[in-house]
């Protein structure tokens, strides 16, 4: 790198820089780590404002709780298989209609995207579309999470308007005249160089089959299919339902009740830390110049 | 970069394929020992149910009593088990008509349900000779009949009886030993009751140093309901039921709503002079239960709230802080006030429940589903449904009487040992009021700080009590009556909360009762008077 | 642009048929064929007839709703709390990301790229409960915050005038991390060269930004906002629901959170369908008007 010239602006942009990113840290850290001391800390104490800066009273009650389930293990190897080939499936169709839509010498193209912006707004509703899956067989199986609703238009045009930005149209001019089929360019010349696209598009995917709870909860009567977020989501309300547990007249209380929000917490960090893990590998794909940098090398 | 990413899609394909192999294995195991069982056993019935139980319940299949009752009715019942959400299965699941053989649950399918998606339940009433413990609860109990019975006649659901809770799920809480030590004596009105708060406020109540921890005053943050301030209108001569969450209540004959009563402006002006007076939680209208709960039980023996309402001392302020506290008489609007002084009666909410256990049409084996239902509502098996497994949560005395067991794991309280290890108050049950069981520690404490509430409570069921359990609405009225419901809960918890806060209740009140008729408080009232109106004349 | 002309180019085109072919199928019979349970909204619910089998009502739910008591106040409330969150949430990530593109250290920039995207995973239930917490005036953080700065014993979740706030800057905390990586990954495309070339016509840090990095993101910024348009009237659900107690329900109640109560009490489907049906028109009149006016300023549209 050029060692650069430390001009007045530079200065005064970069001391700005530093300051915002500070500000924006922090302001985030906090209430992370805020998570991770209430998830160990006396429940009693968290709500009454005690534990802000240091946990207090260290127990791991609410980790134990959480681990002793075997719902849990369950959930997560369903919901490991879900996010990986639902992950995979997604791209497999999205990505080709994005590039097709792209495309634009293809004329079909303004009728299919509005026939697509539609399904955005318009639904038939829960009930048909529960009638539908009926009749395919889908419901009660893992097939539910993987096949139905696998193109998310929202990231189709996502990924079209970034083909569209960055994928020259000389470029495809070149390869064809080369003897290249759209076939052959979007495999071979588009794929590789919208990896920023792909892991963005693949990552948003992921992380929706990670977090779906709807389907599991409307579609999946068998226990041992249900993905991670519904037996989290059982645990979490466990807790909730306490203030109902009295009225229903049997105080379901104390001793569960203090560790409660131990457990609330701790379900965040056992639910999102396997997700948190693949963004740094994603990330590189992020660095300046990736797609230039590739069609030169 | 090719190579990772290929090498990232091969992974996914082999877990792909991988997953599926062992997924089609899970499947279809369960099956073959299905079918295995069947042949072992003869003439075991297969039957599927859904259930919804309280997160905190075990696991049905480690219920001893229950593969007992299936083993004696012959049946064998998958079991899907719900704890969350049921309201958003529920619908999509009835109206694709894609049910279970069994439903069981506190009113787990409805009245509005049964209305509304016809022909998909099972009218009860012609298998009915074949359940004679059933049979019993509506000869022993001829009420549970009435609530289980629909307008035209039918039984879809079939309720449940379980005897031994007290009239009131509200109890009143004021800190004895702050009282004590400041030399105050027991408020009996609720002028006495602002003196008193006002003394727990000024004089460092707990003695700890710093005069400005105490909250004098709090509730969960509502206006009528379970443990809400709504109970103060009993010292006006109002008998709420089952907590009148939105503000009904029956006087002599008449259905009202205090929402837009005199007494309850009153109560409004009190607590917004307690308010300002600094004497109620600030958090009070916008603090989560969790809060709520954790603040009463203080830190360590410093005990920080001074009144309140709760369901029992130790559930509300801890096993540590209960002993300071008290259970006390309702209280009078002032000293000179000599009418009847009330309470609220929730008598038929804690001991009846409607729709425990349902049955759909479409099961093929009604007989045995029959059975199964019969075999709950056994005695022995119903103490069962309620306190768990007789052994380690019941204790057969061998002369016919029974007493509830402390919980087995030592650091839990009974409440939480009764919800974990069985169905609890979820349950269908009949536990007639011969029978003989010695209750837990849990409800003997419910029972007895119930004491000073029960000269209040003795109202005259006949004429003060709307009887919310035993009537059946339309499904028009119904409708209406929901939709006229939420408008009306809306505009009185936004100014229940101000007035409490911020006053001026004597300008705007006026405005919002005219208000409230125009969401269609008025027509509720007329609704429910007629339907009162017939369920009087029947009786 | 007559069907005509699509079919004779077909055959020139028929690679991308195929390589489109599967998402139009998959649109067609999981979007489309369920669609037939629109007419829900103009018909009553009657079970044993099936569900399209019921009376006829027209337009009688939709009436239902717009002669309902609390129609304007739920139709102000709805629009305040979605139109602030464009006007604010949106140009947020935008900024965000900007100020990350130019952090030139790259463990830092790592560090705070993943540090700002973690908020997105926190679930709602657990987000409001931090916030309850957090925001107490007598015992959180930003309530001692607030108290030493002089704002005084500001009870943030309970008040009419601070709730749209509250709600807006949790929501930039919580997604604006996330929402940003889209923008991220359009300036990883930005050529290097051009970069090198402003620093040899000694262009400062700022002046890039404008120059260079902006314009770069302007296809996305203006493709998201018509999106975002199509959203006007939707708020979510959880959230708000979650958020709500009675100080602040005045500004609170959202035309979400009115279907949940009036939908889950007894399955009055229609009328939720028709609330639900009454609000996607709305929300697709704006995004067809945004569409066509960004075609027209700008030649970028979704279609």
């Amino acid at each position: 790198m050029i060692r650069e010239r430390l001009n007045g602006s530079e200065i005064l942009f970069r001391v700005v820089l530093s300051v915002l990113c500070a500000i924006i840290f922090l302001s985030i850290i906090y209430p992370l780590y805020f998570i991770v001391i209430a998830s160990i800390s006396d429940s009693t104490l968290v709500s009454t404002g005690k534990v802000l800066f240091m946990p207090k009273n260290i127990s791991f009650f609410g980790y134990n709780q959480i681990f002793q389930d075997d719902r849990i293990w369950n959930g997560y190897r369903n919901t490991v298989f879900y996010t990986l080939a639902g992950t995979f499936v997604n791209l497999l169709i999205t990505l080709p209609a994005a590039y097709v839509l792209s495309r634009r010498e293809f004329r079909a193209r303004r009728l299919i995207m509005v026939v697509f912006v539609i399904t955005m707004f318009f639904n038939g509703g829960l009930i048909p579309t529960y009638l539908l899956m009926k009749d395919l067989h889908l419901t009660n199986t893992m097939w539910m999470f993987i096949l139905p609703f696998c193109v998310n238009v929202f990231y189709l045009i996502i990924a079209r308007t970034f083909f569209e930005s960055s994928l020259p149209s000389e470029l495809y001019e070149a390869a064809a005249i080369d003897g290249c089929s759209h076939f052959g360019f979007f495999v071979r010349i588009a794929l590789p160089l919208s990896k920023a696209l792909i892991s963005v598009i693949g990552l948003y995917y992921l992380v929706g089959h990670w977090n779906d709870f709807f389907t599991g909860l409307i579609y999946i009567r068998d226990n041992k299919l249900q993905p991670l977020q519904i037996v989290l989501r059982d645990i979490l309300l466990s807790n909730q339902v306490f203030q109902n547990g009295a009225g229903t007249g049997g105080a379901a209380g104390g001793y569960a009740q203090k560790y409660a929000d131990q457990i609330k917490y701790g379900v965040i960090i056992v639910s999102t830390l396997p997700i948190l893990v693949i963004y740094p590998f994603l990330q590189k794909y992020f660095e300046k110049g990736v797609l230039i940098g590739s069609v030169k090398g | 970069m090719k190579k990772t990413l290929s090498l990232v899609l091969t992974a996914c394909l082999l877990t792909l394929l991988l997953a599926a192999c062992s997924n089609n294995g899970g499947n279809q195991e369960p099956q073959k020992t299905g079918e295995d069982k069947g042949n072992a056993s003869g003439a075991k019935v297969k039957l599927t149910a859904i259930i919804t139980k309280h997160p905190l319940t075990k696991p049905l299949a480690e219920m001893e009593w229950l593969q007992k009752a299936e083993e004696a009715a012959g049946v064998d019942i998958e079991w899907q088990e719900i704890t969350a959400d049921w309201e958003q299965k529920k619908g999509t699941m009835l109206a694709s008509g894609d049910t279970a053989d069994l439903f069981v649950g506190p009113n787990v399918i409805t009245d509005a349900d049964f209305a509304q998606f016809q022909g998909l339940f099972q009218d009860l009433t012609e298998l009915l000779p074949e359940a004679p413990n059933v049979q019993k609860m509506f000869d022993e109990k001829p009420e549970t009949k009435i609530i289980a019975t629909q307008p035209d006649g039918k039984i879809y659901g079939l309720p449940k009886y379980q005897r031994f809770w007290p009239a009131s799920a509200s109890r009143q809480y004021i800190n004895q030993t702050w009282l004590d030590q400041l030399g105050l004596s027991m408020p009996t009105n609720w002028d006495e009751l602002y003196d008193v708060l006002v003394a727990f406020k000024e004089k460092d109540a707990n003695g700890n140093g710093d005069p400005n921890d105490e909250i004098p005053m709090d509730w969960p943050g509502g206006i009528g309901g379970f443990f809400n301030p709504a109970v103060l209108l009993g010292g006006l001569g109002i008998t709420l039921t089952d907590g009148s969450g939105q503000g009904y209540f029956v006087e002599e004959g008449k259905v009202k709503n205090f929402l837009t009563d005199d007494r309850y402006k009153k109560m409004v002006v009190f607590l917004n002079k307690l308010y300002k007076a600094g004497l109620i939680n600030p958090e009070v209208f916008t603090h989560d239960y969790t809060k709520f709960q954790s603040v009463a039980r203080g830190e360590g023996d410093l005990a920080k709230v001074g009144f309140t309402w709760g369901w029992v001392a130790s559930d509300r302020f801890g096993e540590q802080l209960a002993p300071q506290y008290t259970s006390m008489s309702p209280l009078k609007e002032s000293a000179g006030y000599s009418g009847k002084v009330s309470w609220s009666y929730d008598f038929a909410t804690l001991n009846y429940g409607v729709n425990q256990i349902v049955m759909s049409a479409k099961t093929k084996n009604k007989e045995a589903a029959m059975r199964f239902i019969n075999e709950l509502y056994k005695q022995e098996v119903s103490m069962q449904v309620l306190f768990g497994s007789l052994g380690t949560n019941i204790k057969d005395n061998g002369d016919g009487s029974y007493a509830v067991l402390p919980p087995a794991d030592e650091k839990m309280d009974p409440g939480t040992w009764k919800w974990t290890s069985t169905w609890a108050d979820n349950g269908p049950m009949y536990l007639p009021d011969s029978l003989d069981l010695a209750l837990g520690k849990d409800m003997q404490e419910v029972l007895v700080q119930s004491e000073p509430l029960s000269d209040a409570l003795a109202v005259d069921t006949a004429s003060d009590v709307f009887p919310a359990m035993f009537i059946k609405y339309t499904t028009a009225d119904n409708n209406t009556m929901s939709l006229n419901n939420t408008n009306v809960m809306n505009l009185a918890n936004t100014n229940f909360a101000k007035w409490v806060t911020k006053g001026a209740v004597e300008a705007q009140w006026d405005e919002y009762v005219k208000q409230s008729k125009k969401a269609g408080l008025d027509q509720n009232i007329e609704i429910m008077q007629k339907y009162y109106d017939e369920y009087v004349s029947k009786k | 642009m007559g069907s005509r002309s699509i079919f004779s180019t077909f055959k020139r085109d028929y690679q991308l048929w195929v390589m489109v072919f599967p998402a139009i199928a998959v649109i067609l019979i999981f979007n489309y064929i369920p669609m037939y349970g629109i007419q829900l909204a103009f018909r009553d619910f009657d079970f044993s007839k099936g569900l399209t089998g019921g009376e006829w009502r027209g337009l009688f739910y939709f009436k239902q709703f717009w002669e309902s008591f609390l129609f304007t106040d739920l139709m102000r409330n709805t629009f305040m709390i979605s139109f602030t969150s464009i006007i604010i949430g949106f140009p947020a990530p935008i900024l965000l990301a900007l100020v990350l593109n130019q952090i030139r250290r790259k463990k830092m920039k790592q560090l705070m790229q993943t540090t700002v995207y973690l908020p997105h995973f926190i679930s709602i239930i657990v987000l409001v409960g931090m916030m309850n917490v957090l925001l107490s005036p007598e015992t959180g953080i930003v309530g001692y915050f607030m108290k030493s700065v002089g704002f005084g014993n500001i009870n943030l979740l309970a008040s009419t005038s601070t709730f749209i706030p509250v709600n807006i800057i949790s929501e930039i905390w919580q997604h604006c991390g996330w929402n940003s990586i889209i923008y991220l990954a359009a300036l990883s495309t930005v050529d290097p060269q051009l970069y090198d070339s402003a620093k040899m016509d000694g262009a400062s840090r700022w002046q890039t930004i404008r120059y260079i990095d902006f314009p770069a993101l302007i296809p996305t910024i203006v493709i998201l906002f018509i999106l975002s348009m199509g959203n006007i009237l939707s708020t979510g659900f959880e959230k708000i629901f979650l958020m709500q107690n009675s100080l602040n329900l005045p500004v609170s109640e959202v035309i979400a959170t009115y279907v949940y109560k009036i939908g889950i009490v007894s399955n009055q489907f229609s009328y939720a369908s028709a609330i639900g049906l009454f609000n996607t028109l709305i929300n697709f009149i704006f995004l067809f008007a945004m569409n066509a006016i960004s075609k027209k300023a700008s030649n970028t549209s979704l279609f």
